[in-house]
């Protein structure tokens, strides 16, 4: 089977409006994750907190409001270490909308299955919180 | 949804013969969650844009995917009344095989001494 993801979402917003979800730590953590410390640049951290899991990486491709490009892995995680997997957003306007098409590529195996339940839970998130909605509380951190 | 009920139920001849190839049976996989653009339909595949497009169309004339058009975006998603037409034609394959296995079961028991 594929070891990616990818997913194309519509968001209600302009590219420029979503861009920052991604680079911003207080936005972000109102779709996915409840701690990030972000250096929106090439080089620097993405890191994240998501439901206790220390999501590890850096910033390849910071272009916005049109792509972005950053590492993925898990802290301590052997199977998944930081640095060996790679998100790719890219954003479109549409209308008044943005496409945002998401490819997470250089997930073992058997990560895909955890990943594609992950991001189709957060990417829900991200079109409400973007696009002006309140996401409200992630309901797998009440469930920690 | 969309879509379904204006289109003619797909023959499961045409289905079974879109799914006689082993990309257009991983394009289903990769669909099988949600729909999706051509453009990353494709990212899963080593194969060009263009063959996988080829490989779209005839699912889709197949009817064993659909189409929507959504803004600037093509998308890409399982007919699920398609699966049911080759579904229900293995089902019907079932009832004489098992009495097949049986008959060879007990025929061959009676030869034991």
């Amino acid at each position: 089977m594929s070891d990616i993801y990818t997913a194309s979402i519509r968001i209600a917003a302009p590219p420029d409006e979503v861009f920052p979800y991604f680079t911003d730590p207080e936005l972000l953590v109102r779709w996915m994750g409840d701690w990030a410390s972000l250096q929106a640049k090439p080089g620097g951290a993405f890191d994240v907190n998501i439901t206790g899991v220390p999501v590890r990486g850096e910033y390849l491709r910071v272009d916005p409001p049109h792509a972005l490009v950053f590492t993925w892995g898990v802290a301590g995680n052997d199977l998944l270490p930081p640095g060996s997997s790679t998100v790719e957003i890219s954003l479109h306007p549409d209308g008044d909308d943005t496409v945002l098409e998401l490819l997470h590529r250089g997930l073992p195996a058997d990560e895909v299955p955890k990943h594609r339940t992950g991001w189709d839970h957060y990417l829900p998130r991200l079109v409400a919180a973007a696009g002006g909605d309140h996401p409200g509380p992630d309901p797998w951190v009440q469930d920690q | 949804m969309s879509g379904g009920s204006a289109e003619p139920a797909p023959s499961t001849d045409d289905v079974l013969r879109a799914l006689a190839e082993p990309q257009r049976r991983r394009i289903l996989q990769v669909v099988a969650d949600g729909e999706l653009p051509a453009g990353l339909i494709a990212k899963h595949f080593d194969i060009t844009p263009q063959a996988v497009s080829q490989h779209l169309r005839v699912l889709k004339d197949a009817g064993v995917l659909r189409e929507r058009r959504d803004g600037t975006r093509r998308l890409y998603a399982i007919r699920p009344e398609a699966l049911e037409s080759v579904r229900s034609f293995l089902d019907e394959l079932w009832p004489a095989s098992l009495t097949r296995l049986k008959e060879t079961v007990e025929r061959d028991r009676g030869k034991q001494p």
